[in-house]
């Protein structure tokens, strides 16, 4: 039975590309409120781990979102999945006002406006991230940082208990990032839960109380301390090449 | 001759401004739904889509029916052959069109080729007779634009959402498969309202160019959709009177008014951006700022 607090529970998770077993036999679960870092190279199967938990790709095993077993797509509305960069159009013709209020749609039906009380929720999950000013700007407008923060606040007009982060602070500079993990920090003590994909070891030991590091499964699932000592990072990594990963 | 005078003589006997009627028909729908193929990156598909209806139109003609139910399941057969195919991994989506056009437009050729009597007549569905348009085609061409533009209009944001982001759509509930398979029926409704004014062969000249125009000189959806319809009811309306009084085939004729459009665009966004400072392409400027990152 699944603890009151566990927001993500993940059982046996494998996921295969044809003969090419691209994740096996992970497994894990989140508590509400934890920012945890995924770490592991290129390849690892980060990506395809989000987008299993996210219902994209197919998978064998047990994903649990709120104690509810995930079989459908709407068993998965409470999740949020903001992908990399460069999987989305940034020159896309829509503002940002457009863009977050889309995280409401999962509360409407088919062709149904969204009313004032949506158009409030996403004015709110605009002014959390910083962006209260910029809702009428065009998505190609906005810098990196500010494009990831607006994906951030679809996903709390989503309210979605779990945001699932693919490498969402690459491309940003370094204030940038700081700002970013503040607001990281800022969203999960009050309620919300975050799974961040990165490669930066540094940043994941600096700012992250927790670090998944995978490679095609789980090797190391811990504090930084722990999850990120040499033995692990070798496993994960490969022999040698983590130290450049470290600098 | 005024200006006026030479803008509106055209339109003093009953056919033509009948025709004009027509084209705006198409003017306003074809820019609409081609605002979609455009942002999606599905010019191919239009292009195909339009080619393969011919298989349609020639076997509607063969066996006495209707052309426009021809024409309308030859386009859906076509999008969700397409669709079937992409399914295997590694055949990408512009291989799966190719295919399903050569089959579906070869197919079309043949049909004809079994009936000489049909060939004359057939003509006119490939490069547009406007002009012979009849009471009856206006009356369907009308109800299938105003079918396509409620379409449209109840699925703006949805189209919206599964065009940008259709992982995050999926995810929050849209059923992303039928809102494309909607896609899929308005362009096959667009070839269709098009047969009788640019024609087969041209349609996507309505379908993709006053759309990629007004991509260039807009920032949001609905003001893309806008200029684009404004584009396309300035070609129909320009290119008709221009066909008028140079004697040129209409057809032709409004498809070169539109990529004159497009060129106007083309023109204003270049000195926009050298203005802005920026990049030519801001696609290529943020994937190589990427790479470099």
């Amino acid at each position: 039975m699944t603890a009151p607090d566990v927001v993500l529970r993940v059982d046996d998770l494998t996921v295969a590309y044809g003969r090419h077993r691209a994740l096996e036999h992970v497994s894990f679960s989140v508590r509400r409120g934890e920012l945890a870092a995924v770490i592991g190279p290129n390849g690892a199967g980060k990506s395809t781990m989000f987008r299993a938990l996210s219902g994209i790709v197919k998978y064998s095993g047990n994903v649990e979102l709120c104690g509810v077993h995930c079989h459908h797509r709407r068993d998965r509305l409470v999740c949020a999945y903001i992908p990399q960069r460069s999987d989305i159009d940034l020159d896309f013709p829509i503002t940002v006002d457009q863009l977050v209020l889309s995280g409401r749609r999962r509360f409407l039906r088919l062709g149904q406006r969204p009313g004032p009380a949506h158009r409030g929720a996403a004015r709110d999950a605009l002014a959390r991230v910083g962006l209260a000013d910029l809702g009428a700007r065009p998505l190609a407008q906005l810098s990196g940082g500010q494009a990831q923060r607006a994906f951030l606040a679809r996903a709390l007009a989503q309210e979605a208990d779990l945001i699932l982060l693919d490498e969402a602070l690459s491309g940003v500079d370094q204030p940038g990032v700081d700002g970013m993990l503040d607001l990281f920090s800022q969203l999960c003590a009050n309620g919300a839960t975050m799974l961040v994909a990165t490669h930066d070891l540094a940043l994941a030991r600096r700012r992250f109380t927790r670090c998944i590091a995978i490679n095609r499964q789980v090797i190391a699932d811990g504090a930084p301390a722990e999850a990120l000592d040499d033995r692990a990072l070798e496993a994960t990594f490969g022999s040698g090449s983590y130290r450049s990963a470290v600098a | 001759m005024g200006a006026l005078s030479w803008l509106t003589e055209p339109y003093h006997s009953a056919f033509m401004r009948h025709a004009a009627m027509v084209a705006v028909l198409v003017g306003v729908l074809a820019p609409t739904v081609g605002v979609w193929v455009v942002l999606r990156r599905l010019a191919y598909l239009g292009d195909a889509m339009s080619h393969g209806t011919l298989a349609g139109v020639a076997g509607a003609y063969l066996i006495g029916a209707s052309i426009t139910v021809g024409a309308l399941a030859a386009g859906v057969t076509m999008g969700l052959l397409v669709a079937v195919l992409e399914r295997q991994r590694r055949v990408s989506e512009d291989s799966a069109i190719g295919v399903v056009e050569t089959l579906m437009f070869a197919s079309g050729v043949i049909l004809v080729s079994r009936n000489d009597s049909i060939g004359v007549d057939l003509t006119h569905f490939l490069f547009g007779q406007i002009v012979t348009a009849t009471r009856h085609d206006l009356a369907v061409n009308g109800l299938l634009t105003l079918v396509a533009l409620l379409l449209v209009g109840v699925a703006f944001r949805d189209l919206r959402m599964t065009t940008f982001d259709p992982a995050h759509a999926a995810q929050v509930g849209i059923p992303v498969g039928a809102i494309g398979t909607v896609l899929i029926v308005l362009i096959s409704i667009t070839v269709v309202v098009s047969l009788s004014t640019v024609g087969l062969l041209m349609s996507v000249a309505m379908l993709i160019t006053p759309a990629a125009a007004a991509r260039l000189v807009t920032h949001q959806v609905p003001t893309m959709t806008v200029v684009a319809v404004g584009i396309g009811v300035a070609s129909a309306l320009g290119g008709l009177t221009l066909s008028y009084h140079f004697s040129t085939p209409p057809g032709p004729t409004i498809a070169v008014v539109t990529v004159g459009w497009f060129a106007l665009a083309a023109g204003w966004s270049a000195i926009d951006n050298r203005r802005s400072g920026k990049p030519r392409d801001e696609t290529v400027g943020r994937a190589m700022a990427a790479s470099e990152g």
